[in-house]
């Protein structure tokens, strides 16, 4: 019964994940287009264009599937899933309800990141295993970014649940009832927030800091030689990697499902991380790119202290109030 | 078939060689360096040129002084008004002719319009080179296309056409200033002065972009005298030489204007040269307006059978100062028809030349900005 | 800390210009449902051949300075004896008329040079074809566009070659306000 239940619930999730992955490039687009002018994709499903992401999937699929006679089988094929597998992990750690997630483990959020962090991995053999020296730039550019980053993203996250005392994902929700998100905790709240943002910027390859596939330096970065499913598998990856990113942020900054009750807590989550998701499109497409090194000095020198100092704040805090 | 063994091949000194190939997102046209990488530290770098050679000098030979104005504008595609001025006024200058006042600050309008066109060509296509195609670098391109696109349509309610817009003839302009395209011609210039501090906000304010091209490819006074480049990358290393002033034609004797000069030598002066030109520019469109003499535009015959319309023989040079530097035309003739040699200087040509000597120890990142702050355009190196 | 609110700044101004143009009108002109309007002076539209409003005659004299004075080298022109015009442009025609679609550049220098207004741009989108015989214009069908300009003169370029040649009048007068 168990079972089943995870089974159908998973598959709600997932599901539910994914078409809203898809209308992630919708939203992109039409909210690009609105800083710049522009209409966005408009003739697909005229007038808005609604239609455009079956579109891009349908042509994507009907592509050939490549592969660079050189390029290293194993890694090349492994690769797209697995940067898209820790995603959809991600989402299925969610709280969505008080006590309801696919999978409700004591250490979720740990969890999260742990396999998160798997991603990497997946850029990483696309890079070396493309046989291409632009990709092979762009996944050492990603293995630093990526390690370094996590540490101020793990700092940052720690602070809820040290002041929460769990690393359940559901119990930093249930801390936040009444209206008292994480993110309006005086100073605490607000750094790690911004500390939170940039690592997760850093980490789902989104402009300022999105060095690991500078299309004007790197033409595609990793996925240069990938075209097609794969392609798409990568693309459709990067999106849920945020969207997941943003749904994290969503539970444990603004209170998850939590809500007025004209709407059920599921939606409540989901229109908390597409606002989150405006956001870091608003910042995508505002900024120029910040170049390697000066992204790594970002972390080392300012991101990494901050997270560091505002954690030892945090500590001091709750053995203050305990 | 059985698989060739990959075989590695160790080198001493642990580079990549690579192509910033022919086919790059960021080399402006068909340009291929050839980089040596260490890391992500360029050792070497060599441009590749030649991809957009069209042999336009050979096929000057062939073709008459009436004929080949139209012709240049393909050089420097991206300011194509400074081509046929240059050969217009080297032919000019062969044969004597001297152009009625009006048609001279008819041509001298189209020019400044075209370089502001192209310089806000330069800072989106920079901004698509540090920003990337998704990203805020799309959002300035986007916003200095709009503004160029005002632009465009000016030129095109003015000369029937967008861009290659074959003003200029030996001996005057060809097309004249109607009222109404006068008092366009100053709303435009208002919305382009009133433009600037909102793309001076998106990318000169930015802290990202002063940070990516402070200290960035620092060519010395010394080197760009040494190597011979020109325009708005001499200006930015600190040499005050402009051809308007230095050799002034058509209308510049009689206008006012700065030639702005900077320093530091860093891509970052070139791109506050280049913001303060468009500025500049923008004064010298205005001061036509209001100063505007009356008069004929063109001096000669009107135009018939280009075999009958000769120039004296000789040789001449004249210069133009074009978005991208010093457009210098130099024409042989041997009193015919048509030209016996002509050959362009080509300033992108001269500028692309400083890489070898300043990307050694750029990252790749810093290459890109590099080469947007040089703007070369291939049309205008290869011809 | 100078450089840390420096950066502040920075970082605000790019985010209020951004978040001030999202609100402004798209730009995009939504082609083709709506199209932008042709100015008088147009370059960009096919060409035609054109008939004498007053007469109905031709104007083409087959004199080959179009042809001799195109830089692509795209229009190739043999002249024919005929009757003698009524409007007294003389008696000759054109006996064949190919213009190459493909390398004109739209310069115009054909339109400025022919002494009877015979060859003029249309204001019209150039044309967009799927077979490259097509963009041959030959002389049937530039007579036909011609014919279109006598039902519709608004379909004429402003451009035509009397206009041309009077704006380049080296004795054009001082009346002329700016």
């Amino acid at each position: 019964m168990e079972l089943l239940r995870t089974l159908v619930l998973s598959v709600a999730v997932l599901g539910t994940a994914m078409t809203i992955v898809a209308y992630l490039t919708w939203i992109e687009r039409k909210v690009a287009a609105r800083f710049h002018n522009r209409v966005g994709p408009y003739y697909v499903g005229w007038p808005h264009g609604w239609l455009q992401p079956l579109a891009d999937v349908l042509k994507l699929i009907i592509k050939e599937d490549l592969r660079p006679r050189r390029a290293d089988a194993l890694l090349y094929e492994l690769a797209p899933v697995l940067v898209v597998v820790p995603a959809l992990f991600g989402f299925a750690l969610l709280p969505l309800a008080p006590g309801l997630a696919v999978l409700d483990h004591p250490y979720s959020l740990l969890l999260f990141l742990a396999v998160g962090s798997l991603a990497l991995l997946g850029i990483f053999a696309a890079g070396w295993g493309s046989h291409n020296a632009y990709a092979l730039l762009s996944a050492l550019r990603s293995v630093a970014i990526a390690v370094s980053y996590e540490i101020p993203m793990i700092l940052a996250l720690l602070v809820p649940a040290l002041l929460a005392g769990s690393f359940r994902l559901d119990d930093l929700v249930q801390r936040q009832t009444g209206g008292a998100w994480f993110i309006f905790a005086p100073v605490l709240g607000q750094v790690s927030f911004v500390v939170f943002l940039l690592a997760m910027l850093a980490e789902a390859n989104k402009s300022p800091l999105d060095v690991v596939e500078a299309e004007s330096e790197l033409i595609a970065g990793y996925n240069t030689e990938y075209s097609g499913v794969k392609f798409a598998l990568f693309y459709a990856g990067e999106y849920a990697h945020t969207l997941a990113l943003c749904g994290l942020a969503a539970t444990v900054f603004l209170g998850g499902y939590l809500g007025p009750a004209f709407l059920p807590g599921p939606v409540w989550l989901v229109l908390k991380s597409l606002a989150l998701f405006v956001l870091v499109l608003w910042i995508r497409w505002s900024f120029l790119r910040v170049r390697i090194d000066q992204v790594l000095r970002l972390n080392w020198r300012f991101l990494f202290p901050l997270a560091l100092a505002n954690l030892l704040l945090a500590a001091f805090f709750a053995v203050r109030t305990r | 078939m059985a698989e060739a063994p990959l075989q590695v091949v160790e080198r001493d000194f642990g580079e990549l060689a690579m192509h910033m190939g022919p086919q790059h997102p960021s080399t402006h046209g068909v340009l291929r360096l050839t980089l040596r990488l260490r890391g992500e530290t360029v050792v070497a770098a060599d441009p590749g040129i030649g991809f957009l050679h069209r042999g336009v000098e050979k096929l000057s030979e062939s073709l008459g002084w009436e004929q080949l104005a139209p012709v240049y504008e393909r050089d420097d595609y991206v300011a194509p008004t400074f081509n046929s001025l240059g050969f217009c006024v080297a032919a000019e200058r062969l044969g004597g002719i001297q152009v009625p006042r009006r048609g001279a600050w008819l041509r001298t309008l189209t020019a400044e319009l075209t370089r502001i066109a192209s310089h806000l060509v330069w800072l989106g296509t920079w901004g698509l080179d540090l920003g990337g195609a998704l990203g805020g670098g799309t959002t300035l391109y986007m916003y200095c296309f709009r503004e160029r696109e005002k632009i465009l349509d000016w030129l095109e309610a003015h000369t029937g056409t967008r861009f290659h817009t074959n003003v200029n003839l030996i001996g005057g302009a060809r097309y004249d200033l109607t009222p109404e395209l006068a008092r366009s011609a100053r709303v435009l210039m208002n919305g382009i002065e009133a433009a600037i501090p909102e793309l001076w906000g998106m990318s000169g304010d930015s802290s990202i972009l002063r940070d990516r091209t402070r200290g960035i490819g620092v060519i010395s006074p010394e080197l760009a005298q040494a190597v011979g480049v020109t325009g708005p990358v001499l200006r930015g290393s600190g040499i005050a030489f402009d051809v308007r002033q230095a050799a002034p034609y058509d209308a510049y004797p009689e206008l006012q204007f700065d030639v702005p000069v900077r320093r530091e030598g860093d891509a970052f002066a070139r791109f506050q040269v280049r913001m303060e030109e468009i500025l500049q520019s923008v004064r010298l469109v205005r001061q036509i307006l209001d100063g505007l003499p009356r008069g004929p535009i063109f001096t000669r015959r009107p135009l018939k059978n280009p075999k009958a319309s000769k120039l004296p023989a000789g040789e001449a040079y004249a210069a133009v100062e074009s978005a991208r530097g010093e457009l210098g035309f130099y024409l042989v003739s041997d009193g015919s028809w048509r030209p016996y040699r002509l050959k362009i200087h080509a300033p992108s040509f001269a500028n692309l030349q400083v890489i070898p000597h300043v990307a050694p120890g750029l990252l790749v990142a810093d290459l890109v900005a590099l080469l947007g702050s040089l703007d070369p355009v291939l049309g205008d190196v290869d011809r | 800390m100078g450089e840390l609110s420096l950066l502040l700044k920075g970082t605000l101004k790019v985010m209020s210009v951004t978040l001030r143009n999202f609100f402004r009108p798209a730009t995009t002109v939504a082609y083709p449902q709506v199209k932008r309007p042709i100015p008088a002076q147009w370059r960009g539209g096919g060409f035609a051949l054109t008939y004498d409003p007053a007469t109905g005659e031709e104007n083409c004299i087959g004199c080959r300075l179009c042809e001799y004075i195109c830089p692509s080298q795209i229009i190739a022109v043999t002249l024919r004896k005929g009757e003698a015009r009524q409007n007294g442009k003389g008696a000759t025609y054109a006996g064949s008329f190919l213009l190459d679609y493909q390398a004109c550049m739209q310069c115009e220098l054909c339109v400025q040079v022919c002494p009877t207004d015979a060859i003029v741009m249309t204001r019209e989108l150039a044309p967009a074809t799927t077979s490259r015989q097509a963009l041959f214009f030959t002389m049937e069908r530039l007579f036909d566009e011609g014919k279109k300009l006598l039902r519709d003169p608004g379909l004429e370029s402003h451009a035509t070659a009397s206009r041309l040649q009077a704006w380049t009048d080296a004795k054009r007068g001082q009346e002329d306000p700016q």
